[in-house]
């Protein structure tokens, strides 16, 4: 059965993995079969050590989440073996200097076997695992890589010919099919992330024809819901009254940025904007992440 | 000469801080250069640099300067450019860069950046600056910088490349007799599987960028000694309070691993204390937004005290860099940052 992909993307630091990892446990916990595809730089560390303890917490989200890491290599080899008849002859393929050089050296193969796979997890193909998933989220890498690897796969099909031509053709295809993502870019309120990010939706409009199914804005303060008019007689009185130590004008400061990007953001791009709330403090990653998955109800996951 | 790399996730402000260092540097004297491999080209805003040009000076005219302060963006493409131009032949050189498999490579970024870097800082000593500070891409493996160029090393100097390089020629002219039956079916095969036509251009490309693989190889094996001596190289990790006990433990680990000297740990964007109390007739409003900052740099402050403790005696200089109220957008935040990282550069 197909499903589309949820793809969480942004600029680095914004808090894609975790807002992946908090959304996959939402889904998980209310019973759905989640895989998270992770491409965090630090992957099998930020997973691990996120997710300690779950067992113990939610054994019914333990039992739905499955987190993913994607080798090229190994889905490049079983590309070949799919394409070669004798597993003899595969074997000696795979196993070939020849195989193994221009593998490496030939460019965006890797980004192609990726996408590849990834395409085929959302399609419900996987592999020799014949468990069905009902949700699939890929916390998709730094917005300059994610881009790289959105448009390998048209970049590739002018050098190609056989399968994997074919291959590319048909996921420049897959990736343009606006029913087969939904895609959130992730940002903070802060003039670069919100340059970004501005940014970031324009080329992915432009360039590959996707829209974003919503915005989240990570990392807010409580006080961005409260009504301008207050927030700005408060910054007057405080100035006015000279009451404003450099410890209270730091706050001051940095909320009316807060307002300022948000109301650059929201005149930008026309889409939905969902708010997730900083936490001030947490003990255990665990912690961080039930209480932001139990906030990702009001996002468009996709799921019923 | 000296040589800083900064490490860290995204968005935790390596640049930023990388930039800070070498003004910092650059105010003591000498000639100094910060290199950013960004891909988000963050460092452009704060130096306004431009992409394409190849490194800049940057004006700091109302800083008392005793030395220079130089920018550059990594740059893929130019590095790479500059790398044929010297080190092949002029007419080689042309068909390696009108070459289809050359252009694509150089626009397939992915995975290229690591392997550049070295070769970058590797003409910026040829350049002869005085201090070179490096800030480093968050790649898929964070280290993949470092580790890259050695296994590049290992490709060209043993089989790989060079089969693949010197077999092509002599493919064309007799593909049986140098080859033998059964390395030509498989040869055939991943033909057939990859598309003929580019495994001939690759083939065809690494046959004529032989020379430069190799000179690159032997340049990142020069360079890589380089950074894993402790009277030039150091290597800080920054990071940001919330993931600050992860990432130290990760990068320190990693780095001790592979033998390169630890030199700082920075938390960066840790929250000032708020300690002002208001007014008891302050809005409601006031108290909320001073209470919930309070309760986040108090996290933030019991976060460096942990890491702060942890890594006494292991890092030589553990730095608490404080949160600006803006985005680091100009030379002055620059030099605001700058102070902070004044131990730093104390050998």
């Amino acid at each position: 059965m197909k499903r589309p992909i949820v793809i969480f993307c942004g600029k680095g630091g914004v808090g894609k993995t975790t807002l992946s990892l908090a959304s996959g446990l939402f889904c998980a916990h209310k019973g759905k079969r989640v895989v998270v595809v992770t491409s965090h730089p630090l992957a099998e560390l930020a997973v691990s050590v996120s997710l300690e303890g779950l067992q113990e917490t939610d054994p019914t989200a333990a039992a739905n989440l499955f987190v993913v890491h994607i080798d090229p290599r190994q889905i490049l080899a079983k590309m070949f073996q799919e394409q070669i008849p004798s597993k003899l002859l595969a074997r000696a393929v795979l196993s070939s200097r020849i195989y193994k050089s221009l593998i490496e050296v030939a460019p965006g193969l890797k980004e192609i076997a990726f996408l590849a796979r990834l395409r085929e997890l959302a399609e419900g193909r996987f592999g020799d695992d014949k468990m069905s998933f009902e949700m699939l989220i890929w916390d998709a890498p730094a917005t300059g890589h994610f881009l790289e690897t959105l448009r390998v796969s048209k970049k590739f099909d002018t050098y190609l010919s056989g399968p994997f031509a074919l291959a590319g053709r048909d996921l420049t295809h897959f990736f343009s099919q606006s029913a087969n993502l939904i895609l959130f870019p992730v940002t903070i309120l802060e003039e670069m992330a919100v340059e970004e990010t501005i940014e970031l939706c324009d080329k992915l409009s432009r360039e590959l024809g996707i829209r974003p199914a919503g915005l989240l804005c990570n990392l807010v303060s409580p006080m961005l819901s409260a009504p301008e008019d207050a927030f700005r007689e408060l910054q007057q009185r405080l100035s006015l009254e000279g009451k404003c130590t450099p410890d209270v004008e730091f706050v001051i400061d940095r909320h009316r940025i807060e307002r300022e990007q948000f109301l650059r953001l929201r005149s930008s791009l026309q889409t939905t904007f969902h708010m997730v709330q900083r936490l001030p403090r947490w003990k255990s990653d665990l912690e961080l992440l039930s209480a932001l998955s139990s906030r990702m109800g009001e996002v468009p996951l996709g799921i019923t | 000469m000296r040589i800083l790399i900064f490490l860290g996730t995204g968005g935790v402000g390596k640049t930023s801080i990388a930039a800070a260092t070498a003004m910092q540097a650059a105010l003591k004297g000498g000639k100094c250069l910060v290199l950013a491999i960004d891909p988000a080209l963050r460092l452009r805003t704060a130096l306004r640099l431009d992409s394409g040009s190849t490194q800049q000076k940057v004006a700091l005219d109302s800083l008392p300067a005793k030395g220079e302060l130089w920018a550059a963006l990594l740059d893929v493409g130019a590095t790479l450019n500059r790398a044929v131009q010297l080190y092949s032949k002029p007419q080689q050189a042309e068909t390696i860069l009108k070459h289809p498999i050359y252009r694509l490579l150089v626009a397939s970024l992915a995975g290229m950046q690591e392997l550049i870097a070295i070769e970058r800082l590797d003409q910026a000593i040829t350049d002869g600056f005085d201090t070179i500070v490096i800030d480093t891409a968050p790649s898929r493996h964070a280290l993949e910088f470092l580790d890259k160029p050695e296994f590049f090393v290992q490709l060209v100097s043993f089989p790989m490349v060079q089969l693949v390089a010197r077999a092509y020629k002599l493919w064309e002219r007799s593909p049986m007799a140098v080859l033998g039956r059964k390395s030509l079916e498989l040869y055939s095969r991943v033909e057939a599987l990859l598309g003929a036509t580019l495994v001939r251009q690759i083939l065809d490309f690494y046959s004529v960028f032989f020379g430069i693989a190799e000179g690159y190889a032997d340049r990142a094996k020069r360079t890589t000694s380089l950074l894993r001596d402790p009277a030039v190289s150091a290597f800080c990790i920054v990071t940001t309070p919330s993931k600050a006990i992860r990432d130290a433990n990760f990068f320190w680990e990693e780095l001790n691993r592979r033998k390169f000297p630890v030199r700082g740990l920075m938390v960066n964007r840790v929250w000032p204390t708020v300690q002002a109390q208001l007014p008891s007739d302050s809005p409601a409003l006031a108290h909320d937004l001073v209470g919930w900052y309070r309760d986040v740099s108090g996290a933030h402050h019991s976060v460096w005290n942990d890491v702060s403790s942890q890594f006494a005696g292991l890092i030589p200089r553990l730095l608490k860099i404080p949160e600006l109220p803006r985005d680091v957008d100009g030379l002055s935040a620059l030099h605001q940052i700058a102070q902070y990282l004044n131990d730093l550069m104390d050998r």
